[in-house]
């Protein structure tokens, strides 16, 4: 059971709001951390300046990637991840896009997603693929040891 | 119109009691996707390279999951991810390592090797149930596969 924080790097406002709304629904509480662009998104994971603090900004024990992102792209970041030489680079990264596109869902493969999940676009359905994703890689998956 | 063809499920494990509960707790669960039970690494490449009798992939459609035990006897189950890696296309096929290793050592390996996600395998039936559930509803409902090429040849080549 991982009970450390998830990190979310989402652009808009509402689907951030909706996934973070039914996130929060499940018990026992795990933090949700959000990020709004890729090169965010890197800095943090880097512990680059302002998250060089890894007590208050700890890494995460999964991170939910979009692929649309300004600055930098889900796919870039994903990309940076797995090359890194630190452990680091096992960190279990989810899609969660709204491109259902085979050649969005091929190439994540190819760059070494774990997942990846299409965002629905009823709350109920978000909700249940919140909860499932939650099960799955918080309370079943033996994840790497990196988080926590 | 003929039926939709369900997803194929890969299960390498070598043994036959692990296999037989694993397919059982399928079976009861009421997934329907044929799963393809081999024993080996080795085998386990031969039905993905569609080599010898698993050559008709008609017969012996690529799978859209693979369930990948580590210890196996003649090929490991970290070579046959290495292997995995290599091929384009087969590459992208999810795996989760299901096993009964748990070390923090062990688990980076996989994940440094490119499996998609790690399980260790319970040691109860009905534990072992709720575990085949979450995998069907997860790899086979919710997550969206990579589309495969089904045959192994290659696009034409550019050239420079």
């Amino acid at each position: 059971m991982v009970d450390g924080p998830v990190l979310l790097v989402e652009d808009d406002v509402s689907d951030y709001r909706l996934i973070q709304r039914a996130f929060a629904k499940i018990k026992p509480f795990v933090p949700m951390l959000r990020l709004t662009h890729g090169d965010d998104a890197v800095a943090y994971l880097a512990g680059d300046a302002p998250y060089d603090n890894r007590s208050l900004h700890p890494v995460p024990c999964l991170l939910l990637l979009d692929i649309k992102l300004p600055r930098r792209s889900g796919f870039e970041v994903l990309e940076w991840i797995r090359a890194q030489e630190t452990e680091l680079r096992r960190l279990p990264i989810v899609m969660l896009t709204s491109s259902g596109h085979q050649a969005d869902v091929n190439k994540a493969y190819e760059l070494g997603v774990n997942s990846y999940l299409v965002k629905p676009s009823n709350n109920s359905e978000l909700e249940q693929l919140v909860s499932a994703f939650r099960t799955y890689w918080l309370e079943l998956n033996e994840g790497p040891n990196l988080c926590g | 119109m003929s039926e939709p063809v369900l997803p194929t499920i890969l299960l390498v494990e070598d043994t036959p009691s692990d296999a037989a509960l694993i397919r059982r707790s399928f079976e009861k669960t009421n997934v329907l996707n044929p799963i393809v039970w081999v024993k080996n690494g080795q085998e386990a490449l031969a039905y993905l390279s569609g080599l010898g009798q698993y050559g008709d992939r008609s017969k012996h459609p690529l799978p859209a999951l693979i369930l990948l035990d580590l210890d196996l006897p003649e090929m490991t189950g970290f070579e046959l991810l290495q292997w995995k890696r290599s091929q384009p296309n087969i590459r992208r096929i999810p795996v989760v390592i299901l096993t009964i290793d748990s070390a923090g050592s062990t688990v980076n390996a996989a994940y440094d090797l490119g499996a998609n996600s790690y399980l260790v395998k319970p040691g109860n039936p009905e534990e072992v149930m709720r575990v085949v559930k979450i995998i069907q509803e997860y790899w086979l409902g919710l997550n969206q596969a990579p589309k495969l090429v089904l045959r192994a040849t290659q696009g034409p080549t550019l050239i420079s």
